[in-house]
C-alpha cells in the first residue's frame, strides 16, 4: 500500500528524485543552451508536448468541444471564413490572400495578416484557426533554422512541408483546425505544397484554400499559364482574390500579395478590395486600368444602360 | 392568393416551409419579449398597477420605453409579460370582447369576467400565446386583482409580481405592504417594487409606469418615475454635407401642380377649323 | 446560422425635423455567396409611407404584395389614403395572424402623419417576426446588422436634424454598420421623406 502511495504522490523524496532522473535523462541540452525557448519547449525533444484533457478519451472531449459543423453551440468557435491562393509559375510563386476575420456574422476585423513568413525562402498562408497557423508555422520556422545550422543548407520546401504534416497529424483528431500552402524556392526551383490539420499533404502548381477559394479558382484556372510574365502573374493572384473577396461574404477589406522568386520573397503590397471594385487595384504593373468591378466594366454596355448605336439599331 | 376571404383566427399556411427550414436546424429568430417587472396592489380606494418599460429581444434593449400597461375597460386595466406581441394582441382581443359584452349586458364589466376570458384563451392555448399578466380593477363588487399564468392558471391575491423582476419587486411588496393603504403609500409602494425590478433585473429596465384603479376614476401615470434618463450629449455629430459619397438620386415631387387650361375658346378667338 | 442569415439585409429608419428617412442595403445572398448587389428591400406604400421588409427574401417579395393589396383594400373601402399608423397597424396584425407559422420578416416603417391643423408629423416604427409594435421617438433597426445598427445610430442620432443631415446621419450608420456585418451590404439605398418630395439615393458602399 505503501509503495502504491509512494509512486503516485508528487511530494515524498523517492519520487522527487524519481522526477530528477527522468529529467536528466530526456533532455540532452540544458534550456539556457538554447536562451528562452518562447513557450515552443525543449526544441530537443522534438514534438512540443501539451496537456491533454484527463478524460478517458481526450480526442472524443476535444472534438466534442471543437468541432462546430457538428454542433454549433459548441464551447471554442474557430474562425473559418477565408481566401488564401498561392500558384507555381515560370517566374517563381504568387501568394496572395484576403484580411477578413468573422466571428459569426461579425467581422472582427479587415487588417488580418494572413500571409505568415516563415524565413526569407519560405511563406505559409493561414487559413481556419488563426492561432494553430501562428503558432505551427512559427514552429516550423524554427526548425527549418535548426535544419539549417545541422546541414549547412536551406530546408527544401518539400521537407518543411511534411515535417508541419507529420506535426499536426500526430495532433489528429484533437481540434487543430489548419489548411496552409507552404510555398517557397528551393533546389527545385519554386514549390507549392498544400497541408491541412487532417495531415493532407498534396504537391502542386496552383492552389486555394477557404470559403471564398471557389470564387478565386473560378478566376486563377480561367488565367493561369506557366509561361505567365510576372507582371500578368501578380495581377492574376490580386484579381481572384477580389473575386473571392466579391462574392464571399466571409472573404474580404483587402488583399495582401506576395511574390517568390530565387531570392526569397518580395512583399508587393495591400489592395483594398472595394477600391480595386470601384478604381481598381491603382498604378502597379500589370493592372488593366479602371476597376474590376462587373457594373464598372459594362457602364455604358449592357441592356439597361447601351451603348448609342446600339439603341439607335 | 386564391381568394379573397380569409377566415378568422390564425393562419398555419407557412407550417410546412416553416417546419422544413427548422429541420435543416436554422434556429427561429428571436420574438420581442418583455423580460419585465409588472405588480399589482391593493390600498384602501382600489388598485394600483405598475410596470417597467423595457422590452428585450434576446441580450438587446429593442425598446426602451414601452407601454406595459394595457387597456381592457375603463375600470380594468391589465399588465403583461412574456412575448410582447401575444400579451398586446391577447389584451386587445379581450378588451373588445369586454366592450361587446358590456353593450349587450348594458352592464358596467367584471374584473372576474376579463380575468375569465383571459384564462379560458390562454388554457385554450396550452401556453403557446405567452402571455404572463397581472389583471386588476375595481368593479360593482369592489377591487380585485389578479395574476393569470401562460397555461392559464389564476391567482386572486393583495398584493402581486410578475415578470422576471418579480423576485425582486415581491420582496419590496413582502417586507412594505399593509392592508388598508392609502393611495399615495400604495403608490410609493409600487414604485419603489418597480425600481427594484429595474434596478436589479436585467430584463427590466428603464421607466417606471403605474396605474391607480379607485372605484370612481383610473389615472394612468405615465413614466411616473424616470431614473434612468440619458444625460445630452456634450457633443454634436452630425456629418458635414457631403460626407457620404452617392452614385445617382431620383427626386419624387408630391406637389400637385394644378394648371388650368380654358376649354372652348372665348367669343373673340373661334376655334380655327380649317 | 438563422433564417435571417439565409438572404442577409438591413434596415433602419430615422427621425428628423419634419422628416423622415428609411435606408436599406442592396445584398440579396444565398448564405455566404452574394447573388444580387440590386435587391431593393424598401416598398413605397403611398406618397408618404415607406416600408421596409429585412428576412427572408421569398416573404419579403410575397409580404410586398399582401401589403399592397391590403392597402388597396383599405383605400377603396375608406376613400382616403391610410395614414402611417393605421399602416403600422394591419402590418402588426397581418403577422400576428401569422403567430404560430410566422413570416420571417422584420419591417420597419416611415413615413409622415397628417395632424389635424394640416400638417405633417415624422412617423417611424418597426415590428419583430410576429407583430409586436415598437414605435420609436429617434430610430429603429432591424435584420442581420441590427446589433451594429443599434450601436453606431445610438452614437449618431441627434434630435432635429434638416433632412440634408439626416441623409448624412443615416448614410453614414448603415454604411458603418453593415461593413461589420458578413450578411449585409454591396450597395445602399437612402429615402429622404419630407413634406414636398422623397428624395431616393444609392449610395457608394463596399462591395466585399
Amino acid at each position: 500500500m505503501n509503495t502504491f502511495a509512494d509512486r503516485f504522490s508528487t511530494t515524498t523524496a523517492a519520487s522527487q528524485l524519481r522526477h530528477a532522473q527522468k529529467l536528466a535523462e530526456e533532455e540532452e541540452f540544458d534550456a539556457t543552451m538554447w536562451g528562452s525557448s518562447a513557450g515552443f519547449g525543449s526544441l530537443t525533444k522534438g514534438v512540443p508536448t501539451f496537456t491533454v484533457p484527463a478524460v478517458p478519451d481526450p480526442t472524443a472531449f476535444l472534438r466534442l468541444h471543437t468541432d462546430d459543423h457538428a454542433d454549433p453551440s459548441c464551447r471554442i468557435k474557430i474562425k473559418h471564413g477565408t481566401t488564401t491562393l498561392a500558384f507555381r509559375f515560370q517566374g517563381g510563386v504568387i501568394v496572395a490572400v484576403d484580411s477578413r476575420a468573422t466571428a459569426g456574422s461579425y467581422i472582427a476585423s479587415g487588417t488580418v495578416k494572413k500571409v505568415i513568413e516563415i524565413n526569407p525562402y519560405l511563406l505559409g498562408t493561414m487559413a481556419g484557426g488563426a492561432a494553430d497557423c501562428q503558432f505551427w508555422e512559427t514552429y516550423l520556422g524554427m526548425h527549418c533554422r535548426l535544419h539549417e545550422l545541422r546541414n549547412r543548407e536551406r530546408i527544401s520546401v518539400s521537407a518543411a512541408s511534411k515535417y508541419l504534416s507529420n506535426l499536426v497529424y500526430s495532433y489528429k483528431g484533437m481540434g487543430l483546425s489548419m489548411g496552409t500552402m507552404i510555398c517557397g524556392w528551393d533546389k527545385t526551383g519554386p514549390a507549392v505544397f498544400y497541408v491541412d490539420s487532417d495531415g493532407t499533404r498534396l504537391k502542386g502548381d496552383l492552389f486555394a484554400v477557404g470559403s471564398g477559394s471557389t470564387f478565386a479558382y473560378g478566376v486563377l484556372d480561367q488565367g493561369y499559364r506557366w509561361d505567365l510574365t510576372d507582371e500578368e502573374a501578380q495581377e492574376l493572384g490580386r484579381r481572384s482574390i477580389y473575386a473571392a473577396g466579391h462574392r464571399d461574404a466571409f472573404s474580404g477589406n483587402t488583399c495582401n500579395l506576395y511574390h517568390v522568386k530565387e531570392a526569397g520573397w518580395t512583399f508587393l503590397g495591400n489592395y483594398d478590395i472595394s477600391q480595386m471594385h470601384y478604381e481598381g487595384p491603382g498604378d502597379v504593373p500589370g493592372a488593366p486600368g479602371g476597376g474590376y468591378g462587373y457594373d464598372i466594366r459594362v457602364e455604358g454596355r449592357n441592356s439597361s444602360d447601351p451603348p448609342e448605336e446600339a439603341a439607335a439599331a | 392568393m386564391a381568394s379573397v376571404y380569409s377566415p378568422p383566427g390564425f393562419n398555419f399556411s407557412n407550417e410546412i416551409r416553416n417546419n422544413f427550414l427548422l429541420e435543416k436546424g436554422l434556429p427561429l429568430p428571436k420574438a420581442t419579449s418583455t423580460g419585465t417587472t409588472i405588480v399589482g396592489c391593493l390600498f384602501k380606494d382600489g388598485i394600483v398597477l405598475g410596470a417597467d418599460t423595457r422590452a428585450t429581444e434576446g441580450p438587446i434593449v429593442a425598446d426602451k420605453n414601452c407601454e406595459k400597461i394595457h387597456y381592457i375597460t375603463e375600470n380594468i386595466r391589465c399588465c403583461g409579460a412574456g412575448t410582447a406581441a401575444d400579451t398586446e394582441f391577447t389584451t386587445a382581443l379581450i378588451s373588445s370582447n369586454m366592450e361587446l359584452h358590456a353593450l349587450s349586458t348594458g352592464r358596467k364589466p367584471r374584473v372576474v369576467t376579463a380575468m375569465t376570458m383571459l384564462k379560458q384563451m390562454l388554457y385554450r392555448y396550452q401556453g403557446h400565446v405567452g402571455a404572463a399578466l397581472v389583471l386588476g380593477g375595481v368593479d360593482a363588487t369592489g377591487p380585485h386583482l389578479f395574476t393569470i399564468h401562460p397555461h392559464g392558471s389564476t391567482d386572486k391575491l393583495p398584493y402581486v409580481t410578475m415578470g422576471s423582476g418579480s423576485l425582486a419587486a415581491m420582496a419590496v411588496f413582502e417586507s412594505g405592504w399593509r392592508a388598508d393603504m392609502s393611495r399615495d403609500e400604495a403608490l410609493n409602494l409600487v414604485k419603489a417594487a418597480i425600481s427594484a425590478g429595474i434596478f436589479n433585473d436585467l430584463g427590466s429596465g428603464s421607466n417606471v409606469d403605474a396605474c391607480i384603479i379607485t372605484a370612481t376614476h383610473t389615472e394612468l401615470l405615465r413614466n411616473v418615475e424616470m431614473p434612468n434618463q440619458r444625460v445630452e450629449k456634450e457633443r454634436k455629430y452630425a456629418f458635414r454635407r457631403g460626407t457620404t459619397a452617392w452614385k445617382n438620386q431620383t427626386v419624387r415631387d408630391l406637389i400637385v401642380k394644378e394648371e388650368l387650361t380654358t376649354v372652348g375658346a372665348g367669343p373673340g378667338e373661334a376655334m380655327d377649323t380649317t | 446560422m438563422s433564417i435571417m442569415e439565409l438572404n442577409g439585409g438591413s434596415v433602419i429608419a430615422m427621425v428628423g425635423k419634419d422628416c423622415v428617412a428609411i435606408a436599406s442595403d442592396l445584398r440579396l445572398g444565398n448564405q455566404a455567396l452574394g447573388i444580387s448587389a440590386n435587391f431593393q428591400k424598401i416598398f413605397p406604400v403611398t406618397d408618404r409611407i415607406y416600408l421596409g421588409l429585412p428576412g427572408l427574401a421569398t416573404d419579403v417579395t410575397t409580404l410586398r404584395e399582401r401589403f399592397r393589396f391590403r392597402v388597396n383594400m383599405y383605400t377603396i373601402k375608406e376613400e382616403r389614403e391610410i395614414e402611417p399608423e393605421t399602416f403600422a397597424r394591419l402590418v402588426s396584425s397581418t403577422l400576428y395572424e401569422h403567430r404560430f407559422g410566422p413570416y420571417f420578416i422584420e419591417p420597419v416603417m416611415a413615413g409622415l402623419s397628417k395632424t389635424p391643423s394640416g400638417g405633417y408629423k415624422p412617423f417611424i416604427a418597426a415590428a419583430d417576426l410576429i407583430g409586436c409594435l415598437n414605435f420609436a421617438k429617434d430610430f429603429v433597426v432591424a435584420g442581420t446588422a441590427s446589433s451594429k445598427l443599434y450601436g453606431v445610430a445610438e452614437g449618431l442620432w441627434e434630435p432635429d436634424l434638416e433632412p440634408e443631415d439626416l441623409f448624412e446621419t443615416i448614410s453614414q450608420t448603415l454604411l458603418n454598420a453593415v461593413d461589420r456585418d458578413a450578411y449585409s451590404g454591396w450597395g445602399c439605398v437612402v429615402h429622404v421623406i419630407t413634406k414636398d418630395k422623397v428624395v431616393t439615393r444609392t449610395l457608394k458602399g463596399r462591395m466585399d
